[in-house]
């Protein structure tokens, strides 16, 4: 079977040098993959390059066998991509219905209907329709930033660091709605910082270190000190 | 003197209805871009020139020439907009927004020297909206023109705002504006969103150089002022708020006929400089606050 997302050698460079080294790693429909390292070590690069925002040094971004290294953003994201960005980035003067509609596609039926799977997903979304984003709270905009991800049903649904900002409570509602992105058959890639909660939800972790992939497992198969001995350099320490 | 009061304040509200009209497209353009439009006053001016060379070819005599012409002129700038865009802009795209400012001064300059040799540096005038007439309120008597002036305006910024809030190409526009890299996420062209943005701006433009030319006239070098005045009112409105810029444009033009009235135009324009660079001292962000996000 052919991976819904796969990346071969991906290399990215960043003004001071490379950012990702040679990745590698493929993520199936149905999956989560929980893309684990500390600040800087290239995750961002790494779902930038996936996502189309940035160019790639060398290597090459799969969809369902696809070659899609090519597109440019806007074209990238037509082919099935949805990306959730790092600090939410959402579109501040408009509406919470203004937003889902630009980010839908279709006619203005089928546009509402995708806001009512989102409403349903998110009901908290429902209740704030009317309200410009900015005067979201930091939970609600973070739900916002992933409906306006996915929903144009995205085959592989890219999230960077949804857990910035988020009171624990809230987190637990934000992973529960990830988790059921990929129940309803997308592939997933979780950049995160947090260990147990992004592990509890994903089917395999990947850590990254320093651009590079340290360790690709299935999380039934390693504990949270293990992932977080591998992103600290040297390999050592603790939690 | 309720009469001079009620004259006064159509002149300004005319006036002050082109001036809107000028500083929404100049706003929209820095939304859309985050830099300067320095062509825009030119626009204006082109937009005023187009209007009296369409005019000659229209029959004499016809009840409301402008208003038959609007549509005509607003598309011809539209496309100018949208040329300029091309031209200007997208070459750049990826240099500091100084090479912007510069592109759209050299194109400015090149469309006030074309107009300039082509047509002669004197005061053209344009056409009526809906011909001459007096109307009488309270015992003062306002001209067709004006009133008719500050009725298209209204309906073309209605038509603006319907555009942007009620329509989903709206709705990506100002999300580009927003967040470009994001609107390419969701699959927003931005060639598209710019180049409409840009045509938007050249048809209000135009708008604005049609209905100032008939009672202002119209002369190739008038650009600058038009262009400062556009300035001025974002300033004012607060950088990147498109309605705040309107409004300060309306206000900008009654300050100036108000006092032009009471002491002179002299006077009123440095009393309006005074004023904006105390405004950039006391309150950078404007009399309406920036809008939220990032400045230009």
């Amino acid at each position: 079977m052919t991976a819904r997302l796969a990346l071969d050698g991906l290399t990215v460079n960043h003004p001071d040098g490379v950012a990702v080294d040679n990745a590698s790693f493929a993520c199936a429909a149905g999956e989560v993959v929980a893309l684990m390292g500390a600040n800087g070590a290239g995750k961002s690069s790494l779902i930038r390059a996936v996502a189309g925002a940035d160019p790639v040094a060398s290597g090459r971004v799969r969809l369902d066998g696809e070659d899609v290294t090519a597109l440019r953003l806007e074209q990238r994201v037509r082919t099935g991509i949805g990306w959730c960005p790092e600090g939410r980035r959402l579109f501040g003067g408009l509406t919470v219905a203004e937003t889902l509609d630009v980010a839908a596609t279709g006619l203005a039926r089928d546009r509402s209907r995708a806001a009512d799977r989102m409403y349903a997903l998110f009901p908290i979304l429902a209740e704030r329709r009317g309200a410009v984003a900015w005067t979201l709270s930091g939970g609600q905009q973070q739900m916002l930033a992933i409906a306006r991800a996915v929903i144009a049903d995205p085959k592989v649904v890219l999230l960077d660091e949804p857990s910035i900002g988020l009171a624990p409570v809230v987190l637990d509602d934000v992973f529960a709605a990830i988790r059921r992105l990929a129940e309803s058959g997308a592939a997933v890639v979780l950049a995160e910082q947090v260990i147990p909660r992004s592990l509890a939800i994903a089917d395999r972790a990947i850590v990254l270190r320093r651009g590079v992939i340290v360790l690709d497992v299935p999380t039934a198969r390693i504990d949270a000190g293990v992932v977080a001995s591998a992103m600290l350099d040297g390999g050592s320490g603790g939690a | 003197m309720i009469e001079a009061t009620v004259q006064l304040l159509a002149t300004a509200l005319a006036l002050g209805s082109a001036y809107a009209l000028t500083a929404l497209g100049f706003v929209l353009i820095i939304n859309a871009v985050g830099a300067v439009n320095f062509a825009h006053g030119d626009l204006v001016m082109a937009g005023g020139f187009v209007a009296v060379a369409l005019s000659l070819l229209l029959p004499e005599g016809l009840p409301v020439p402008g208003l038959i012409l609007l549509p005509a002129v607003l598309l011809t700038m539209a496309v100018g907009g949208a040329a300029l865009a091309a031209v200007a802009y997208a070459p750049l795209r990826r240099s500091p927004p100084v090479s912007v400012f510069i592109s759209t001064i050299a194109v400015g300059l090149i469309l006030q020297h074309a107009i300039s040799l082509g047509a002669g540096p004197q005061p053209r005038v344009g056409p009526s909206l809906v011909g001459d007439g007096l109307v009488d309120l309270l015992g003062a008597a306002l001209s067709y023109q004006q009133l008719a002036t500050i009725a298209v305006a209204a309906v073309l910024c209605l038509a603006v705002h319907t555009l942007l809030n009620r329509t989903r190409f709206g709705r990506q526009l100002r999300a580009a504006a927003q967040d470009p890299e994001m609107a390419r996420a969701c699959g927003i062209d931005l060639r598209i969103t710019i180049g409409a943005t840009f045509a938007l701006a050249g048809a209000l433009a135009g708008g604005a150089g049609l209905l100032l030319s008939n009672q202002y006239f119209v002369t190739p070098t008038d650009g600058a002022m038009f262009m400062l005045k556009a300035y001025v009112a974002t300033v004012i409105g607060g950088w990147g708020r498109i309605w705040g810029a309107a409004v300060a444009a309306l206000c900008i033009a009654v300050f100036e006929v108000l006092v032009a009235a009471a002491v002179s135009y002299l006077v009123a324009e440095m009393l309006l400089y005074l004023g904006v660079l105390a405004l950039l001292m006391l309150r950078p962000q404007g009399l309406f606050g920036e809008a939220e996000g990032r400045r230009a």
